[in-house]
């Protein structure tokens, strides 16, 4: 029964695990619609800049990497 | 012992290709590798910004090489062929193209980025760069120039 239990476990956690995104996968990411700031990224730009001007920092709003993957 | 055996005789099928590995018959018949040469296998996509930067270096890569010792081969990895082949047409590359919709090719090699330049001598891959690079037509010609 226990031996059972594990493998219905095993195979519902399944699902739950983490896929890379291969390099060759990440046409969707790479579309301008994926950026931080949207299609249009000067809107962004002007939130960032009231965001600084407001709270005297900036910086940590995205992440690295992304796109093709590329450097 | 035996299980660290067994990886490390796996390791290729799980990390793709590293530098050392010899390259399966099926990638070779698709590439058309002979043993003669050395290749350079450029894996691009019409969707990657670095890829379409680094292409006129690598056709100007193909302008200076010997073709007799040194070919390049670009593989296309849309899955959308036509796409491919327009950004082939848009960037002018001078050299053969092969595509790999399905991802057949690439799977192999597994690259962590892309553009992806794999070196292959004698069936065995011997060197690659990953990523975009400045210079690259430099870079690719100093490690030519290292392998001969």
């Amino acid at each position: 029964m226990r031996v059972l239990i594990l493998i219905g476990a095993l195979f519902i956690f399944n699902g739950c695990a983490i896929k890379n995104v291969k390099a060759w996968e990440k046409e969707t990411l790479a579309k301008n619609t994926m950026k931080t700031g949207g299609v249009n990224t000067l809107l962004k730009k002007f939130e960032n800049h009231v965001y600084f001007s407001k709270e005297a920092s900036k910086g940590g709003g995205g992440v690295a990497g992304g796109g093709c993957g590329c450097n | 012992m035996k299980i660290l055996a067994t990886i490390l005789l796996f390791s290729s099928l799980l990390f793709g290709y590293q530098i050392g590995d010899k390259i399966d018959s099926d990638i070779k018949e698709k590439l058309s590798i002979e043993d003669d040469k050395i290749y350079i296998i450029d894996f691009f996509a019409s969707w990657c910004p670095s890829c379409e930067k680094e292409m006129p270096y690598i056709s100007k890569v193909n302008e200076l090489i010997d073709k007799d010792k040194v070919e390049i081969i670009g593989v296309g990895v849309d899955e959308d062929v036509k796409k491919g082949e327009e950004f082939v047409k848009r960037v002018k590359a001078n050299f053969k193209i092969v595509n790999d919709p399905k991802s057949n090719i690439i799977k192999k090699f597994d690259p962590i980025g892309m553009p992806a330049l794999y070196f292959i001598k004698k069936d065995v891959v011997v060197a690659s760069i990953i990523g975009a690079k400045d210079d690259i037509d430099k870079i690719i010609l100093n490690k030519l120039k290292d392998l001969k």
